[in-house]
């Protein structure tokens, strides 16, 4: 079986990667080889990796014949569990992974080294915590301005300032252009009065300005006048460090409010609870859980409890503030298990970049063994008017096992959200219709009613297809 | 510089700006060395042979 090149491995001519089985190899050029023999030797890198903070990677002593191409070396990267996207990242995710990027740029400069770039998509998240893992970024030389500044603050920098200085949210934006918010786009955004904002006068506004008038010079030969001029590596950490700070005060105050608001559920009085957690850690513990996905994971009680025998969760919700709070506890407790995102079950990520597949889409990501959908399904079919049989549809095409809770339109919320339709709009919205569109599609492994009587528990196989 | 990526000149400025009164320094160094070339290529170009650089930038 070949290894087939990444998607989205193809803009540096002197590295790629390829996928082969489990693998991620990455072929790369002489120069790149030499790079990749400074970087073992950098004090900082050893204790970074072991850290977790840059993903493992080892030179492999022969290159495997099914790489194409003749390359100097070939390196082995640690696999990442799931992939993730800054689209899909909280406030204080990206702003986490920000800060890992700048000290790690720091380290660079002291060892004589740099970053190539600043590129949000070098990073990735493992559970709560981010990794980078764009190994050849890091070159030789540590003279001369860093030539990731701007992506730094078009991929990173600018969409944190949206949520810190306006209250507005980044997700989409970077969703809708890969390449980032440009210093142009982010002072009209911020407006005039933006000016006084933390980061915004030499980051934004000075940068909008050059950014119209300098570029037609040649980059390449001001790189070398800047460097004959005196602009040391001492100069280029004096701008990380400063970029270190102003990103290290940032802050996202909705997200401060709920978690100074925020008290830890507590245990239950409620029957229905009880009766809910036995039937999900049931469903969780029947078969051994490679990658679960928690759909609409609010506060994350359950993706916690799916994480004590899976290796990997996936927590999604559509309410970044939800997400973000999840995620600020997962980072407080150091958990490497889970990984909280935001996105809309009925629109979620597609494939983006070239060829639509440089950022692969979300459910081409991994195949779940196991999908959690509680009280997730009246919020798709009255709320969001997605078809009921086309939602068990695209579950049962994952896959994996699904673990789904209906909740009666007799139930108080189901009743709330059914009171703004029109009397007829979800006659459909029955349990006998649920049961039997779930009957076409999966067997039923165990069913629970909650003593309430408003809300049904399903454990669900997918038939094998033609069943 | 190895890099695929154009770092845009005048991120580089900025940049310079943003690392505090010495990164102003050497901006002010090297625009005082462009401010006599480009606009005025005839002039600057025979007598200093870093013009021939940036003449090249076409």
């Amino acid at each position: 079986m070949g290894a087939q090149l990444d998607p989205g491995s193809f803009r540096d001519p002197s590295s790629a990667v390829f996928l082969t089985g489990d693998r991620v190899l990455r072929g790369i050029g002489p120069a790149a080889l030499d790079d990749w023999q400074a970087l073992t030797r950098a004090p900082f890198f050893s204790p970074a990796v072991a850290r977790g903070d840059i993903v493992a990677t080892e030179q492999l002593p022969d290159a495997p014949p099914e790489l194409a191409g003749p390359w100097a070396g070939v390196l082995e990267h640690e696999r990442v569990p799931f992939l993730s996207y800054p689209y899909e990242w909280t406030f204080s995710m990206l702003r986490d992974a920000a800060l890992l990027h700048l000290d790690l740029l720091i380290a660079s400069l002291d060892a004589g080294m740099t970053m190539k770039d600043g590129y949000a998509y070098n990073l990735q998240f493992r559970g709560s915590r981010p990794v980078f893992i764009d190994i050849p970024s890091f070159a030789r030389g540590s003279a001369g301005p860093w030539p990731g500044y701007r992506q730094f603050c078009e991929t990173m920098l600018f969409p944190l300032l949206l949520v810190a200085h306006r209250g507005a949210s980044f997700q989409g934006l970077l969703r809708g252009r890969l390449d980032g918010i440009s210093p142009t786009e982010m002072r009209a955004l911020l407006g005039p009065g933006g000016i006084v904002k933390k980061g915004a006068l030499k980051h934004v506004f000075l940068h909008a300005a050059a950014e119209g008038r300098f570029n037609r010079d040649g980059a390449r030969s001001l790189t070398k006048d800047l460097q004959g001029a005196g602009f040391t590596a001492e100069l280029t950490k004096a701008t990380a460090r400063s970029l270190r700070k102003l990103v290290d005060q940032l802050r996202w105050k909705q997200s401060d409010s709920a978690w100074s608001a925020y008290r830890q559920t507590c245990s239950y009085s409620d029957a229905d609870r009880e009766a809910k957690d036995r039937f999900v850690a049931e469903a969780v513990d029947f078969a051994p859980a490679r990658l679960v996905w928690d759909l609409g994971c609010n506060d994350g009680a359950y993706a916690e409890m799916a994480a004590r025998s899976a290796d990997t969760v996936v927590a999604v919700d559509f309410d970044p503030v939800v997400v973000d709070l999840f995620y600020r506890r997962l980072r407080a407790a150091d958990n490497r298990k889970i990984l909280p995102l935001v996105m809309n079950f009925a629109d979620p990520s597609p494939g983006l970049g070239w060829q639509n597949r440089e950022r692969p889409a979300f459910t081409d990501r991994g195949k779940p063994d196991l999908m959690l959908a509680l009280a997730l399904i009246h919020h798709l079919v009255i709320t969001a008017h997605l078809p009921m049989a086309g939602v068990l549809d695209w579950f049962a095409a994952r896959g994996g096992r699904l673990v789904i809770e209906f909740v009666e339109p007799d139930d108080p919320m189901a009743r709330q959200m059914l009171a703004s339709k029109p009397a007829d709009r979800h006659e459909d919205y029955r349990r006998d219709v649920f049961e039997k569109l779930v009957g076409e599609r999966f067997e039923v492994i165990n069913q629970v009613a909650l003593p309430s009587g408003h809300r049904t528990l399903y454990h669900l196989q997918p038939r094998a297809a033609g069943g | 510089m190895l890099a695929y990526l154009d770092p845009g000149s005048g991120s580089m400025i900025v940049q310079a700006v943003v690392a505090g009164a010495a990164g102003v320094a050497v901006v002010g160094k090297v625009g005082w060395k462009r401010l006599t070339s480009p606009l005025r290529k005839g002039k600057a170009a025979a007598t200093d042979t870093e013009e021939e650089q940036g003449a090249a930038d076409d």
